[in-house]
């Protein structure tokens, strides 16, 4: 695979705010049809990850790179590519879900028929006597859904979740997991930042464990069952050096 | 210490610690200051001129040389409408009004020179006085400082963690109130010292002062009070904020407007061109002296002949031209005094609808509140118009009986080379004729004009207090 | 274009949105209709002079035809001049509710004259006209902090913002979208009945788009304050608070204290000096010998002094000549007073352009003619007439000849073109 059409690319990135190193040298790479988990403690630097992949913050060092395109000189272009699921994920109430899809495909230039968005609601799961409601009444797995589907129309190469399964019950979980391992199978790259271990250890290809700005362990794995869970509970349980400095 | 003096000083800490609102503050005294200062100094540099001018006015007429008295008619003088010490705080209308009159003969004069014919347009904004800053500006910094007393803890969950620790939904509002409370007094009270410092150096009444200080009170209580019941009634303090930003708006801004516009549409006034006319139609129906055919005049001759017992004008003891210009000028008086009170009349219905609008807009009736007690308001305006008025009258008639009684009829009508010698008396009948004074209404009637208005705000506080304490009851139910 | 259906749709199914654009529709259709109204109340009052001037004159007319005599003509004769509001007045009032718009004259000392007032409740002028100048200066800003405050702290507070930002059209341009779009309805809310208002009064086309684009520029103002305000992060609340501070500031506090200052950096006392002044010199006439007071009228107005000598009896061609001198003898006075007006309004113009509250006032009412350059423009006006009105008397006062009814008719009469 060359390297322009590596989905996300992340090499050697270091990111300060004033005095504040959030991260130090961290390097990944994630290739089409792959999901990716990132966990770490709070301040480990999970979420400016995701933000230097949006181009929200500048590099003090390294490269990052979305399909081949530094997000922070060509931001448009590179969220062209991405789709992103803030971990509440909060649409415009006062709309419906059909109306809400409409509004963030026109805003990532995508096409806006109502077909397509019914289609991809039910590929979501979404049931069809809520797509004409306001989202005002929606749980956060229903609006979830709606930015999935979304997401799935926009049928970008990668996809970026932040804190997914956080409050979700096991259902909407389950739910939740299988829509990721579908929009894999599309041969998107999913980049997800997770607490949730076992979660993450269920359909991840890959977990990477951040502290202090780096990944200090990278577990590649074809299944659940390949995890040593218990170890790296242990070592993901363990008071973060991240934190206590 | 109880729970709402806790909660009170709880607040208050917060919002000392707050930069914005310190500032705030500190900027709505000094302008309040500045407000007085040169509010002071401007109405005692008007006070200063007018009284010079109408000493001048005053020296000039008792200088006038050897004159025929009919001269004098004409010559007139002018008076200066002197300022009431409260004027300082509420100048009213006072830039609206002609400040200089000159009164003379067969004719009312309007009243000329106000600040607002001579100013730029900025004085439409409105003007820097303490008045101003109470009744504009005061609510809007408390708006700011106190949206959030409520609105806040309800919007941040702490309102339920206050009460689950012992302190009583009233005690809460209690303690907001008296807060907000302080700080109005801080606002208030420059405004209010410099209030007293005038009353106390000016010798001005107590009781127009004491309605002053109760009304501005009263009416920052009842923003303190609306401030407090929309923050206990609002989810969120952005729509707290909003929605006082909107009550004030229209409450102090819009409606002091537009009511004065839909008043002058509902009630037509004359303007000057008709009502001259009309005055003129009126006196060529009652009698036109110079027409020697004229059945008014001629019974009016007839009448007088009769009662001196002769036949012909020229054996008159008296002047008849002076006898002529009494009666010319009762009747023109008459038509006068007729038509300025209908104007006046009409003028009085007007602010009566802009007063009724109060009842809505307690903007409204606060100004009417302070202007009535300063003395400032149309009323003390007409009050000094219909003073110069009778001033003018009474000026009038005594020259022309001074001409009926010092000038011979045959010197009168006389056109001879010295006949304008023998028709002037002399000089030092000028200082003989009374100066106007001007009595202004006293402190209890100027207090008592103002009680309607401070009934209003009362009413409003009233209102608003059951408003809040209902509030109070369903406050922290919702969420 | 579909984005910006987009938007629209999204902000018009805001309830804060909708009243808001809906009130200031509705203020500012009224603040138009009251304009108008006030204005065709003017105009009708200005028609309707003829008809009384006629009553008037014709009685005068009458009794004087007795004894033909130009002096008792003149005396009596008050003719009307008169300030037709112009096109776009009713926008903004200006003065015109405190300054005469009808003002009657006598060929006698115009300085006591033109100072007159017409007839006006001081309550009513004292808080200020609601004229389509008070909805744009005072309101509109205030409309446009409703809508524009919380742009994207709003966003940010409801945790749509990364949702946004991360798509590839919700960056700078999606905020730049949002202020148009809020910008473009205020415009069209404050614009459309304006223009149709104006259009129906016969304004100008350039005129209208010269306000249109004062409108916009105005609101640009206000809504780049906002943009400003919100770069700085606040929340939502903070926001709404300062812009709200800075609209008390910009639009009350500073203009009252501008007026302050004026008026001290300027000090006009002479107005009632000048009417103290001439009195003085008018009747001090009748105290020196005639002849000196026709020396010192002939001096300035030679063309008549080849006119027969004063006798013993009263003639009013002194009469009228000692008002004239009268009026002479105060034009320092009357020139300091009117340099004193025009400095006073030309500071205040200056302050428009640091104060665009000032500024939109001042453009408007000078565009509309209500203004104190208008108003004095006016009173140039009426010096004209009253000269062509005295030189009509003195062609018969100083030539000895016969005042008669038909006389009246040839009496010149104001002609605002001039």
């Amino acid at each position: 695979m060359t390297e322009a059409l590596t989905p996300i690319l992340i090499d050697d990135l270091a990111v300060t705010y004033g005095n504040h190193q959030v991260l130090a040298g961290l390097s990944l790479s994630a290739p089409a049809g792959s999901v990716t988990a990132l966990l770490g403690g709070n301040g480990a630097g999970k979420s400016t990850t995701l933000s230097a992949l949006l181009g929200f913050v500048k590099a003090s060092s390294g490269r990052v790179s979305v399909c081949g395109i530094d997000p922070r000189t060509a931001p448009d272009e590179a969220r062209r590519h991405i789709a992103y699921l803030p971990e509440n994920v909060a649409l415009y109430e006062h709309l419906t879900a059909v109306e809400n899809a409409q509004y963030l495909l026109a805003l990532s230039g995508g096409k806006q028929d109502r077909a397509a968005i019914a289609a991809a609601f039910a590929a979501a799961g979404l049931q069809e006597r809520g797509w004409d409601q306001r989202l005002g009444a929606f749980s956060k797995g229903m609006r979830q859904k709606v930015a999935i589907a979304v997401a799935l129309l926009r049928e970008v190469p990668v996809l970026l979740l932040d804190e997914p399964t956080s409050g979700l019950d096991p259902r909407a979980t389950a739910d939740f997991n299988a829509l990721v391992l579908a929009v894999r199978g599309r041969g998107t790259a999913v980049l997800m930042v997770t607490h949730d271990l076992l979660g993450a250890a269920h359909i991840s290809d890959r977990i990477c464990f951040l502290e202090c700005g780096r990944i200090v362990q990278d577990v590649a794995a074809q299944g659940p069952e390949r995890f040593d869970v218990r170890a790296l509970h242990a070592r993901f349980a363990a008071p973060a050096k991240g934190l206590a400095a | 210490m109880n729970a709402a003096a806790l909660i009170a000083r709880d607040e208050l800490r917060l919002m000392r610690r707050n930069r914005v609102a310190v500032i705030a503050s500190a900027l709505l005294v000094l302008l309040t200051l500045v407000a007085v200062a040169s509010s002071w100094s401007h109405q005692r540099g008007i006070e200063d001129l007018r009284a010079r001018h109408q000493h001048a006015a005053e020296r000039a007429f008792d200088a006038q040389p050897d004159r025929h008295p009919h001269r004098m008619v004409h010559y007139g003088t002018f008076i200066f409408r002197p300022l009431g010490a409260l004027a300082t705080f509420d100048p009213g209308v006072d830039a609206f009004t002609g400040n200089s009159m000159f009164l003379e003969g067969h004719q009312q004069n309007t009243a000329n020179f106000g600040d607002v014919n001579q100013s730029t347009l900025l004085i439409r904004f409105g003007q820097l006085t303490p008045a101003f800053v109470l009744q504009t500006v005061a609510p809007l910094l408390l708006i700011f400082l106190g949206y959030g007393a409520i609105a806040r803890e309800t919007e941040r969950g702490t309102l339920r963690v206050l009460m689950m620790q012992g302190a009583t939904r009233g005690a809460i509002v209690r303690g907001k109130l008296r807060a907000l409370g302080m700080v109005a007094l801080l606002v208030a009270l420059p405004a209010f010292l410099g209030l007293v410092v005038l009353t106390a150096t000016s010798g001005a009444a107590i009781l127009p002062t004491a309605a002053i200080v109760l009304g501005y009170g009263t009416w920052l209580l009842l923003w303190v009070t609306v401030i407090v019941l929309v923050s206990a009634s609002a989810c969120r303090s952005r729509d707290a904020l909003l929605t006082l930003v909107a009550i004030w708006a229209v409450s102090v801004v819009l409606l002091p407007r537009v009511a004065p516009d839909a008043a002058s549409v509902a009630v037509p006034l004359k303007n000057r061109l008709q009502t001259e006319v009309a005055i003129a139609r009126d006196l060529r129906r009652l009698g036109d002296a110079h027409d020697p055919d004229d059945p008014h005049f001629s019974a009016f001759k007839r009448s007088v002949l009769q009662r001196y017992g002769v036949t012909r004008v020229e054996d008159l003891p008296v002047n008849y031209k002076g006898l002529l210009a009494i009666e010319g000028e009762r009747i023109t008086s008459a038509l006068f005094d007729r038509y300025s009170g209908a104007s006046h009349a009409a003028q009085e219905t007007q602010n009566a609808m802009v007063r009724a609008v109060g009842v809505v807009s307690p903007a409204i009736a606060l100004r009417s509140l302070s202007m009535a007690a300063a003395g400032t308001d149309f009323a003390a305006h007409r009050g000094f118009l219909e003073q110069a008025e009778a001033y003018r009258y009474d000026l009038v008639q005594r020259l022309n009986r001074m001409q009926a009684d010092g000038v011979t009829y045959a010197d009168d009508t006389a056109t001879d080379a010295g006949a304008d010698r023998r028709k002037r008396v002399g000089a030092r009948n000028w200082e003989a004729m009374p100066d106007f004074t001007y009595h202004a209404p006293g402190g209890t009637a100027l207090a008592a004009r103002a009680l309607p208005g401070l009934f209003v705000i009362l009413g409003w506080l009233g209102l608003a207090a059951a408003l809040l304490a209902f509030a109070t009851r369903r406050m922290g139910e919702r969420r | 274009m579909i984005l910006w259906m987009h938007e629209a749709r999204l902000l018009l199914r805001q309830r804060l949105a909708v009243i808001a654009l809906g009130l200031l529709t509705v203020l500012t259709m009224a603040a138009l209709a009251a304009g108008m109204a006030e204005i065709s109340r003017q105009r009708a009052a200005i028609a309707a002079i003829p008809v009384a001037q006629a009553e008037d004159i014709g009685a005068i007319a009458a009794w004087v035809d007795k004894d033909k005599d130009a002096g008792s003509a003149g005396y009596y004769s008050f003719h009307p001049t008169w300030d037709t509001p112009s096109p776009l007045a009713f926008a903004a009032l200006g003065m015109r509710d405190v300054a005469p718009y009808i003002l009657r004259v006598r060929a006698l000392g115009l300085e006591a004259q033109i100072y007159d007032g017409d007839t006006f409740n001081p309550e009513l002028a004292l808080p200020g006209r609601f004229d389509f100048a008070f909805v744009l200066v005072f309101l509109a800003p205030l409309f446009v902090i409703a809508l524009c405050h919380d742009l994207i702290s709003g966003e940010r507070e409801a945790g749509r913002w990364r949702t946004l930002a991360a798509l590839p059209n919700g960056g700078a341009a999606l905020w730049r979208r949002r202020t148009w779009l809020r910008l473009a309805l205020l415009w069209a809310v404050l614009g459309v009945p304006f223009a149709v208002a104006a259009a129906i009064s016969g304004v100008e086309i350039t005129a209208i788009l010269a306000i249109l684009l004062l409108i916009l520029a105005y609101l640009l103002f206000w809504a780049g304050l906002s943009v400003l305000i919100g770069r700085l992060r606040w929340s939502s609340v903070a926001n709404a608070a300062s812009l709200a501070a800075l609209w008390l500031v910009l639009v009350l506090v500073l203009p009252t204290l501008g007026h302050v200052a004026i008026n001290r950096a300027v000090p006009l006392e002479q107005g009632a000096e000048i009417a103290l002044a001439q009195r003085e010199a008018v009747n001090h006439a009748w105290d020196i010998p005639r002849e000196k007071t026709m020396g010192r009228f002939y001096a300035s107005h030679p063309q008549w002094a080849n006119s027969a000598p004063l006798g013993a009896a009263f003639h009013y061609k002194w009469y009228f000549a000692f008002h004239q001198v009268g009026d002479e003898s105060v034009s320092d006075k009357v020139r300091e007073y009117r340099r004193g007006l025009e400095s006073r309004d030309r500071i205040a113009r200056g302050l428009g352009w640091v104060l665009p509250s000032i500024g939109v006032q001042t453009l408007l009412t000078s565009m509309a003619r209500t203004d104190l350059a208008a108003q004095l423009a006016h009173r140039d006006h009426i010096h004209d007439y009253h000269r062509r009105l005295r030189e009509f008397y003195y062609g018969y006062l100083f030539r000895d000849r016969p005042f008669g009814k038909a006389d009246f008719e040839r009496a010149p009469q104001f002609d605002e073109e001039s």
